[in-house]
């Protein structure tokens, strides 16, 4: 690839301006660059500070030398400016955890290196960025006509400075992913602005909307999901993120016209959610061949290598959650496809699990009974039926004595346990819940018969219809506000602007959206469900100086609940009002008056906005079924630069591994408030790193901030089902629930799950420890008593031995 | 000789076989938590390994790996050899021997890794087998190896450790691999791997790797606890002529292990120099000086920033990699109203 960028080209060039530097003559004397034209020339430092030192503006703790001199120490004799580029931006990279500044002079560099590569395919400007993928035959012609209609506007629109908001890992991860790329010389032909602008004309009807949208986007206020972000504008506008499909029917061909399905998919970009409650089980009779059948886990076995085989359109790994209800008699090899030790061909490392657990199984643990397990074919009505229903239908099928067998419901619970622990797969998901608080199963016959691949999605499907979603989140982090007097406050009345303008982009998606399957497009324009969610709510408890879970922060997150899906309904009103409520409306609670938060017996806090909006959508209906589900968010948070969804931060101190390498983050806020202490020091430093990241330990921090600053690990986990629970009362569909404990005990689990079932969480996800053993920390410089020498599972706390625990005492 | 009463020494020659009541529960525990820490080969993902070897990287970078790749085909079975023939054969207690299995199974686990590495990066098998000559015909690999080799017959032929002199031969090439071998050679292997990963390479290679390295620091740490207790049982033998072999088997690992650096990245790799390799390398043998209670040498800074990556807990999105941190191994029963 033949190409130079500005830094080094320019350094090459620009006149030394800093004769007093002291730095090793070694460089100066042996390193050689070879220029795009082929010839090689000294590297001269003074001009590689210059090129740095002009990216440095207003970041007061950057040193433009040391990263020059950083980046030439690891450079080879004839590197080509381009890697002197890279490395530079690198360098500065690698220098984030020691000042969180250069995560900013980083993505200056990389956004100049960016600039410059899209300049090298000639284009200078939007329209002509949005021309050049046209004519390469990436670009949407419904785009093209739009942009080249308005081009001098929307040119006009972009506003370079808005690269600033990036840290260096959302510049880098729009750069290594999102932008589009030609498709021989793999070189950008957009920047991350344009980008940003594309994404706001593809989704807009008008010139107005798109810089309106182009605005939000760029200021990493509201980002939509993955998918949109890869594929508006695009000749195949699949934007939506999740897809739903109920379990194949129990035969040969319907479970392969599902692979199929999942397959096209998968391809461009999308999670999926299968059920598989429906195929019979291990030992069951094969009439037609007189045979038996191996149950579900060869299929599942199968499934996997499906999944593994298409990479969603080459660009992130295929995912797939399946689900199992907890009545199947195949239940516990299912427990075990993810174990990393036994049969192979019995496991399946690409495929993520959930159990879709019913009431009477949790009421089953309650009591100490007996759980019977069923083979499908045997009882065809069990996954259509919730409830009441259920519960009848099941002790009937038990007391005729079609159990395959039965078993302690304690023992299965303990298998779910440990298969969370071991594996942190095998997420609990309740079906009850998810049927008796959807909006969706207002009328007889319908049924959710499962969540999506990341537990926030609850909507209905029947037979071939696959149930869709589309989402997006606010960034809460730029919600927040400094008044004049210094007082810092949630801004709700921009949250409300913010919603609005979600609300509407991700209802036009429904329509734009390319279906790879009929049965996709089918449910999803009857029910036009959407998904907007959140992220960076941990960004505003550290800006706000609030413990996650004190009082404070709880009415807060509560608050910001109410006022999304307030704001939600409200614009999902008004697009009713502007272009009819949704085929199915008559069918939905909402119709008879039911709001989510009825389902859980909770008042809102003002109730006389509430019955004004009640009166508009009897009158007017809604545009969408579902409105509010808060996914994981683990890339757009990486972009948007904030912490994911409504996550605790995990670590002070925590590297993200992606596919464009690892990132090292440290926590801003943290190292503001110790510089203010006086006490972000090397000494400080170590100490975070010895202790995975926490501040607990750490001398002088006053006990509020240690408060402050907890990790996910450090946090009673009560506390966030807690406040999963109260959020809950206003999301319609559901949340991305991680929980964290380091080292997991079946009592604690136990404790824990069923904690969450009563509080009627509708779903939970991941169960993250951490190892057993860690890894020697190589760049702490340790004492004879700083390594540890005793692994920490020794000393690990044992609150059912409490007689034995003295880490407690 | 008896095989139920506790000898008075680790050292002490002999095969006891009591476990209680336990003399050394510290290395029970160890052997317990690396069993929580099992993983498989079959769990990496080489996925995009091959398409970054042939698109994504330099022939420099390519040369790298290739070399790193002919290193690691013989290095753990070196290592394991030492295990069994001096290690597990003079350390005398049994819950110290049930970690050296444990240990054992580790290495060859990490053998099985590296070739399934090498049949996935290498088609070709007349290749595949020259890698595993490097150790004869590769210069840089050969000179590590033949240090190796050196410390490893000091101990040949010693049945038992009947002398002083005997005792201070083991405790050489104990330190030997725990400081030199795992602590410097992997440890500059490994932060290649980093290196590589930091710049978004070889997933499958750094995943594994990142497996590899979690197991050897435990590997480590068992060896200097070992080394701590001959300490407290037999202080004499940590004497001025022992460190002074320590300080010059340092240096001499370092140098073998810079010549490596120098064959690795002498094509011109940008981000790695050789100056920086050796600098971490000193940085590295100041720890192993420190954890040993001696005199640290070098006074040096690490200089490989991305070094830091590693130090630091992963939170791995999952649409991206298998999350390497789950535990094997929980215990307990199903209650209700435990404190979570």
């Amino acid at each position: 690839m033949d190409r130079d960028t500005t830094t080094s080209e320019a350094a090459l060039a620009g006149e030394p301006t800093r004769p007093d530097l002291s730095v090793s003559t070694r460089f100066q004397t042996s390193m050689r660059v070879k220029k795009r034209s082929g010839a090689l020339e000294p590297v001269d430092i003074h001009k590689i500070v210059q090129a740095v030192d002009r990216c440095c503006a207003g970041l007061d703790a950057v040193d433009a030398v040391r990263v020059a001199t950083r980046t030439i120490s690891g450079l080879y004799d004839g590197a080509t400016t381009q890697e002197l580029d890279l490395l530079s931006i690198q360098t500065a990279a690698g220098l984030i955890a020691e000042e969180p500044q250069y995560s900013r002079l980083a993505a200056r560099l990389l956004s100049t290196y960016v600039e410059a590569e899209v300049e090298l395919s000639g284009v200078r400007s939007f329209s002509q960025s949005v021309a050049h993928g046209r004519a390469l035959n990436l670009i949407h012609e419904r785009l093209q006509a739009f942009v080249g209609a308005h081009a001098e506007e929307l040119d006009a629109a972009i506003d370079r400075s808005r690269d600033l908001e990036f840290e260096y890992f959302g510049l880098r991860t729009v750069y290594d992913r999102y932008l589009l790329r030609h498709p021989q010389t793999r070189l950008v032909i957009e920047t991350p602005q344009q980008f940003f602008m594309r994404i706001a004309c593809a989704l807009a009807e008008s010139v107005a909307e798109a810089r309106e949208l182009y605005a939000l986007l760029s200021a990493l206020e509201y980002l939509p999901s993955s998918p949109t972000l890869f594929n508006s504008g695009t000749r195949h506008e699949q934007l939506a993120s999740c897809f739903l499909l109920d379990s194949p029917r129990d035969q040969l061909s319907h479970i392969y016209q599902r692979y199929h399905d999942v397959a096209m998919l998968s391809k461009f970009s999308g999670g999926i959610g299968m059920a598989f409650h429906r195929v019979r089980s291990r030992g069951s009779l094969i009439t037609v061949t007189n045979g038996i059948s191996c149950g579900i886990v060869p299929w599942l076995k199968t499934l996997d290598a499906s999944v593994a085989a298409v990479n969603q359109g080459g660009k992130r790994k295929g995912a797939c959650c399946v689900y199992l209800e907890s009545w199947h008699a195949d239940i516990e090899a299912f427990l075990e496809l993810r174990d990393n030790t036994g049969d192979e061909a019995s496991r399946t490392h690409n495929l993520n699990l959930a159990n879709w657990v019913p009431d009477l199984f949790m009421r089953r643990v309650e009591a100490d009974a007996a759980w019977s397990l069923f083979d499908p074919k045997t009882v065809k009505d069990l996954p259509d039926l919730y409830g009441e229903a259920f519960e009848a239908r099941y002790v009937e099928y038990e007391a005729a004595g079609l159990a395959v067998r039965t078993v302690p419901a304690r023992d299965l619970y303990a298998r779910m346990m440990r298969t969370l622990a071991q594996t942190g797969n095998g997420w609990m998901t309740f079906k009850d819940r998810c049927n008796t608080t959807c909006n969706q199963t207002g009328a007889p016959g319908r049924v959710v018969h499962l969540s999506n691949l990341c537990t926030e999605i609850v909507e209905v499907t029947a037979g071939d219809e696959v149930a869709v979603c589309n989402l997006g989140s606010i960034n809460l982090g730029r919600h927040v506000n400094t008044c004049p007097d210094g007082q810092v406050a949630f801004d709700f009345e921009k949250l409300a602007q913010t919603v609005a303008l979600a609300v509407r982009q991700l209802d036009r998606v429904i329509d734009l959206n390319y279906y790879s399957l009929p049965g996709a497009r089918d449910s999803n324009v009857q029910w036009r469900p959407v998904g907007l969610g959140l992220m960076g709510l941990q960004d505003v408890f550290f800006q706000l100086g609030l413990s996650f879970d004190g009082g404070a922060a709880r009415q807060l997150s509560r608050d910001i609940s109410e006022a999304v899906y307030f704001h939600a309904l409200t614009a999902s009103c008004a697009l009713a009002r502007e272009r009819g409520r949704h085929p199915t409306y008559e069918e939905t609670r909402v119709a008879r008056g039911e709001l989510q938060f009825d389902a859980w017996g909770v008042t809102p806090s003002e109730p006389e906005r509430w019955d004004r909006l009640r009166a508009d959508i009897r009158e007017h209906g809604l545009r969408n079924s579902l409105l509010v589900a808060i996914a994981p968010t683990a890339t757009i948070a990486a972009i948007a630069g904030c912490y994911e969804c409504i996550e605790p931060q995990v670590s002070n101190l925590f590297k993200r591994e992606t596919l464009s390498g690892d990132f090292l983050q440290v926590n801003r806020y943290l190292v503001a408030t110790l510089k203010r202490l006086g006490l972000w020091t090397e000494a400080t430093r170590n100490q975070l790193k010895l202790a995975e990241g926490s501040v607990q330990q750490l001398e002088g921090l006053p006990e509020a901030l240690k408060l402050v600053y907890r990790t996910a690990w450090e946090l009673p986990m009560r506390s966030l089902v807690d406040m999963a629970a109260e959020r809950g009362a206003y999301i319609d569909q559901s949340q991305s629930l991680n929980l964290f404990i380091e080292s997991p005990s079946i009592g604690q689990l136990s404790s824990m799950y069923f904690y969450a079932w009563k509080r009627g969480l509708k779903t939970t996800y991941y169960l993250r420890s951490r190892p057993a053993t860690r890894i020697a920390k190589a760049t702490v410089d340790s004492t004879p008593t700083a390594e540890p020498i005793a692994p920490r599972a020794a000393v690990a706390c044992s609150l059912e031995n409490p007689e034995s625990c003295e880490a407690c005492q | 000789m008896s095989h139920v009463h506790r000898p008075a020494r680790l050292l002490e020659p002999g095969l006891c076989l009591t476990l209680r009541p336990m003399a050394y529960p510290v290395f029970f525990e160890m052997y317990r938590a690396a069993i929580k820490n099992t993983w498989t080969v079959e769990e990496v993902d080489f996925a995009t390994d091959v398409a970054d070897l042939r698109g994504r990287m330099s022939e420099a970078e390519r040369h790298l790996v290739q070399r790193l790749v002919a290193f690691f085909a013989t290095g753990d079975a070196i290592v394991a050899n030492n295990v069994v023939l001096s290690l597990y054969r003079h350390i005398n207690a049994p819950e110290a021997r049930m970690y050296l299995s444990r240990q054992l199974y580790e290495e060859a686990l990490h053998v099985q890794f590296y070739l399934t590495l090498l049949d996935t990066y290498v088609p070709d098998p007349e290749e595949r087998h020259r890698a595993f000559a490097a150790i004869e015909t590769i210069p840089s690999i050969r000179r590590k190896a033949e240090f190796c080799m050196r410390w490893l017959e000091t101990v040949q032929g010693v049945d038992r450790l009947d002398s002083r002199e005997d005792r201070r031969r083991f405790l050489l090439n104990l330190i030997c691999f725990a400081a030199c071998v795992e602590g410097l050679f992997f440890f500059g292997a490994f932060a290649y791997v980093y290196f590589l990963r930091s710049r978004g390479l070889l997933h499958g290679l750094a995943a594994g790797t990142n497996w590899v390295f979690r197991d050897e620091s435990a590997h480590m740490r068992f060896a200097f606890e070992v080394v701590n207790t001959i300490r407290r049982e037999e202080p004499s033998l940590f004497d001025a002529s022992l460190e002074a072999e320590v300080q010059a088997m340092i240096a001499e690992a370092i140098d073998c292990e810079t010549q490596f650096a120098e064959d690795l990245v002498g094509g011109g790799v940008a981000g790695l120099s050789v100056h920086d390799i050796r600098q971490y390398l000193e940085f590295c043998a100041d720890q192993r000086l420190t954890t040993l209670g001696m005199a640290r040498r070098y006074g040096v800074k690490n200089p490989l920033a991305f070094m830091e990556l590693q130090d630091v807990q992963e939170v791995a999105n999952f649409f991206e990699r298998r999350v390497s941190a789950y535990q094997v191994g929980v215990t307990g029963q199903v209650v209700l109203d435990a404190a979570f």
